[in-house]
């Protein structure tokens, strides 16, 4: 069974010879085809500059790109700026509290002494 | 004519008035020399653009922030400093007068003086009132080895320094005795 098969796949696989008639219209079109001229190919306005086109992508990309850099950076630089301020203000009222704890207690310890020897 | 006189007469007097309103800020000098001299400085300048964003970057729902946020909400300046010294007498009391002479000026009210006899530091605390309203705050504290300046400009809300208190450790005020305080009062405005 599978023999048949086989010879019967073989039989119709088998190389044929072309006829006179298809290598003739063949060989006409070939030669047909190398003696038209190439039509140009279409494409959109610009198309015959690529170079041009790739080069202001680039630069708008980079002027994109260089403008985000910027407004990052600035970004850090007035956060930086916030969080400094921020600390010198915990700072200054720090040392300002500080200060006037200083008075507090002296008072404190002045007022204490007057009662002690007023015997209060 | 008449009109143009008037405008005159009233930008003439702008400058007069100016010069005649108290101002909060001191003129502190640059203390290039103690600064050199001093192991550590600190040197605070809060311009109203500064404080503004310091503010921004408080933390409303923190409480001390809140606080924090709430003291220079009002406020238009605050300069600082500060210089610490290895040794003792490193600076001379000349350093302090230049400060000390603008406080004599109108408009400033002398609130505290101290002396601590234990530490040997002096702490003057002067205020500046306009129209029942501090305005201004001057503090100098002279140590052994620390030299401190303290100038906050601005509607200073006394009882909202107050509420900073155990924050920054801030002590009570008499607030009504503080507005009204009258000149040379030494040593009756803090409560006991």
């Amino acid at each position: 069974m599978s023999e048949d098969f086989e010879s019967e796949l073989r039989a119709a696989l088998r190389p044929v010879e072309p006829s006179a008639e298809f290598s003739r219209k063949l060989l006409a079109n070939v030669t047909a085809g190398e003696a038209a001229p190439r039509k140009p190919r279409k494409l959109g306005p610009g198309a015959g500059r690529p170079l041009v086109w790739w080069f202001t992508a680039s630069l708008a990309a980079c002027l994109i790109m260089a403008v985000g850099i910027q407004q990052h950076q600035q970004q850090q630089r007035l956060r930086q700026t916030g969080l400094e301020a921020r600390r010198e203000v915990e700072q200054a009222l720090r040392l300002t509290s500080q200060k006037l704890n200083l008075a507090f207690e002296a008072i404190k310890s002045q007022s204490t002494a007057t009662d002690e020897k007023s015997g209060v | 004519m008449r009109k143009f006189a008037l405008t005159m007469f009233i930008a003439l007097q702008v400058p007069v008035l100016a010069w005649a309103s108290p101002n909060p800020k001191l003129l502190i000098p640059e203390f290039a020399g103690l600064a050199q001299k001093a192991t550590d400085s600190v040197t605070i300048t809060l311009d109203p653009a500064l404080l503004s964003m310091a503010s921004r970057f408080l933390d409303a729902s923190d409480p001390q922030d809140a606080a924090t946020q709430e003291v220079i909400k009002g406020l238009r300046g605050i300069y600082v400093r500060s210089y610490t010294f290895d040794k003792d007498a490193a600076y001379s009391q000349a350093d302090i007068d230049a400060v000390r002479a603008q406080l004599s000026a109108p408009g400033w009210n002398r609130l505290v003086q101290t002396h601590s006899r234990k530490t040997r530091a002096d702490v003057d605390i002067y205020i500046m009132v306009d129209n029942n309203q501090a305005v201004g705050l001057a503090l100098i504290a002279s140590e052994p080895r620390q030299f401190t300046i303290v100038n906050i400009v601005g509607a200073i809300d006394l009882d909202k320094l107050h509420k900073l208190e155990g924050q920054f450790g801030v002590p009570k005020l008499d607030l009504d005795a503080a507005k009204s305080a009258p000149k040379q009062q030494d040593n009756s405005i803090l409560k006991k």
